[in-house]
């Protein structure tokens, strides 16, 4: 086992270094890049002339060549002597620790280039991790409370009208375009224009943004509540729309893994020595078929930690949710790279890790697995 | 006896002769799969005629009929530029299912020869090709997607135009990543039928190794296959939308169903078939591969599990 632990360990560096060095390559070497649209619609005077570009350049580390860079990005600039970087900017990088990169291995992503010039990328991170693990978090618990026992049932109760019921539900969930879907639902449930206010007079919900900023108007859900903007209220009611959508997509899936999972274990032979010892049906499902029912789905779900980080880009899109996604589409638009590059390389290290994670647990639940 | 062996005979004939009507009788049984494939032959055509009966030209703007509501000059209104929206749709058919089928076809024709080679080598090329494909699924997908199609957006290819050269860019972005499937699903097939007798047979009669991979591997694991690549069809649909609604895909003014949700939100109200029926036209489309699959698997081989 240890030495299977090591061995994932070892190739697990080996994906994120060789991922997240392609991807950088590959950022750099794209037409374009942060200066490119830099003078247009300046007039003479403020235009950058070449040389102001070079030191722009300098500035941002972008002369070096693009293997360099990497190896910059990833271990930090203190340990060198000579970055080539300008005379003006020349310092000592022992006296001076702020001014020169740690590289990403010791923590730090670098500063951003264009959404907020200056502002280290951890702590673009930080301010909006905890909106993207609000929402994910409750539509993922949300989603499995709904969507195992859903699929359990519409298993043992195979070709039943329910069992019909939700294989066409999670067939319109898998087939359903989520931001057309939250746009559907804003459409009719949202903001002061939608259906449900205009025709059934009934409160409506914000449309977007994870706290409102004004005092909520007459008619809306908020002022129903009187909550005060920022108040927990207030969130929990921002947050209604955005799970709504995530939850249905979520559960469409799962169920229908739950479901197929569930149907081949209830086809095996020891489910059948179970009911002929004429153990009760309910024993026989909770005790003997769930429990190896569940290897698939952990899979599933173990793979949706990595997304608890990186969030739901389309869903925070549409409800211009500021979270993880949102910032990812963000920097991807203004070309934004050390953005870009950080929320990569910690979503494939998370990813990884899942993976793992994943491998491990179906030891746990099925012990006949095992790993050299 | 005589007669027993020519019925068997018969038999034997009757069965081989009507293996599509086979299956096609299968497939039949599956109600929605077949409504789903009229749904998708309608859309075929749509896109197919859609210069000759668009009522409009999908680029002209009249901009005293901004957001204007349905009526009988445009049959589902206009967007915020006077551009008719029906026109707008049936042309963006073109786009997203040609995207759809080039994708689907190049990526699965890849992962059906990667995959067999893969399986039937074995050896080191397998783990070579094995590391690397579990390399590309270690990775995130939309993520990854939005990040290449990023960073080529701006790529243009020598004598095409600028639609074209971004219709290209985002089938090679989306191939990129669709292959890995269909190689995986291959590979697991040709690894046990490779095993069997009639590959030894083969191999005794002095055949080469491409001639049992294309002879043999390949026809016998052509099933799964298909059935994946039709519910595949559904997915690209659906992601390419995607992309073309964050504004990373094919680009405006050209129009595809994705692309034509950007920027709905500020005028749905007023003007709410035009935030509804683009997106309508991709959960159809979407639902209908997913349906015409799933009839598929039941007409190919019931015990496919997908």
């Amino acid at each position: 086992m240890t030495a299977y632990l090591i061995r994932r360990f070892v190739q697990m560096i080996l994906v994120v270094i060789i991922a997240s060095a392609a991807i950088y390559l590959l950022l750099n070497v794209a037409p374009g890049g942060p200066l490119s649209g830099i003078n247009l619609g300046a007039d003479r005077r403020s235009r950058f002339s070449e040389q102001d570009k070079r030191r722009l350049e300098e500035y941002l580390g972008l002369h070096l060549p693009g293997p360099m860079r990497y190896v910059v990005w990833l271990l930090g600039e203190d340990w060198l002597d000579d970055i080539g970087r300008p005379d003006w900017q020349r310092l000592s990088c022992r006296a001076e620790a702020e001014l020169c990169s740690r590289g990403v291995v010791r923590g730090d992503f670098g500063k951003s280039w264009k959404i907020a010039q200056g502002v280290s990328v951890s702590d673009l991170i930080n301010n909006r991790l905890a909106n993207t693990l609000l929402l994910m978090t409750s539509s993922t618990l949300l989603s499995l409370i709904v969507a195992l026992p859903i699929g359990v049932y519409s298993a043992v109760h195979q070709y039943s009208r329910t069992d019909y019921a939700v294989t066409t539900f999670s067939f319109f969930g898998i087939a359903m375009p989520v931001f057309w879907f939250g746009l559907m639902l804003i459409f009719f449930i949202g903001g002061s224009q939608s259906w449900v206010y205009q025709t059934l007079k009934l409160p409506y919900l914000p449309t977007g943004n994870v706290t409102s900023v004004r005092d909520p108007l007459p008619g809306s859900l908020l002022n129903l509540l009187n909550a005060q903007p920022g108040s927990l209220a207030d969130r929990l009611v921002h947050l209604i729309l955005p799970t709504i959508v995530l939850s249905l997509l979520y559960m469409a899936g799962w169920s229908r893994y739950m479901r197929s999972s569930m149907l081949e274990v209830l086809r095996q032979d020891y489910v059948r020595t179970a009911r002929a010892k004429g153990l009760v049906e309910r024993a026989v499902i909770a005790r003997h078929a769930l429990r190896n029912a569940l290897i698939p789905v952990i899979t599933v779900v173990t793979l949706q930690i990595p997304s608890l980080f990186s969030g739901a880009i389309l869903t925070e899109t549409v409800f211009n949710w500021q979270g993880m996604g949102r910032l990812y589409v963000d920097a991807l638009f203004s070309e934004d790279w050390p953005i870009v590059m950080a929320l990569l390389f910690i979503t494939a290290i998370l990813y990884v890790l899942a993976t793992l994670l994943a491998d491990l647990l179906y030891t746990v639940v099925d012990p006949r697995i095992r790993f050299a | 006896m005589a007669v027993a062996e020519a019925t068997a005979e018969s038999l034997l004939t009757l069965r081989e002769e009507s293996r599509l009507s086979l299956i096609w009788r299968r497939f039949r049984r599956h109600r929605l799969a077949v409504l789903s494939g009229v749904v998708i032959l309608f859309f075929l055509i749509v896109a197919l005629l859609a210069p000759l009966i668009a009522p409009y030209d999908p680029l002209a703007q009249d901009l005293k009929l901004k957001n204007a509501g349905p009526s009988r000059e445009h049959l589902l209104g206009t967007d915020e530029l006077g551009r008719d929206t029906l026109s707008r749709l049936m042309y963006a058919a073109r786009i997203s299912l040609f995207v759809a089928f080039t994708v689907v076809l190049i990526s699965e024709t890849i992962g059906v020869i990667i995959g067999a080679i893969s399986g039937f080598y074995g050896g080191w090329v397998d783990s070579l090709i094995q590391r690397f494909v579990e390399f590309m699924l270690s990775l995130p997908t939309l993520p990854l997607l939005l990040a290449l199609s990023a960073i080529f957006r701006d790529v243009t290819f020598p004598g095409l135009s600028r639609e074209w050269s971004s219709a290209i860019v985002i089938v090679l972005v989306l191939t990129s990543l669709q292959w890995i499937t269909a190689s995986r699903l291959v590979r697991g097939m040709v690894l046990s039928l490779r095993e069997q007798e009639f590959t030894q047979a083969a191999r005794a009669l002095g055949m080469s190794n491409m001639g049992i991979i294309l002879r043999h591997m390949i026809p016998n694991a052509i099933a799964p296959v298909i059935v994946s690549a039709t519910l595949n069809l559904g997915g690209v649909i659906v992601v390419e939308s995607a992309l073309s609604f964050l504004g990373f895909g094919i680009q405006p003014p050209i129009p595809t169903w994705g692309n034509m949700l950007q920027n709905v939100q500020n005028d749905m109200w007023t003007q709410p078939a035009k935030a509804f029926y683009p997106g309508l036209c991709i959960f159809l489309a979407s639902l209908s591969f997913n349906y015409i699959g799933d009839g598929l698997r039941d007409a190919l081989d019931p015990r496919l599990k997908l």
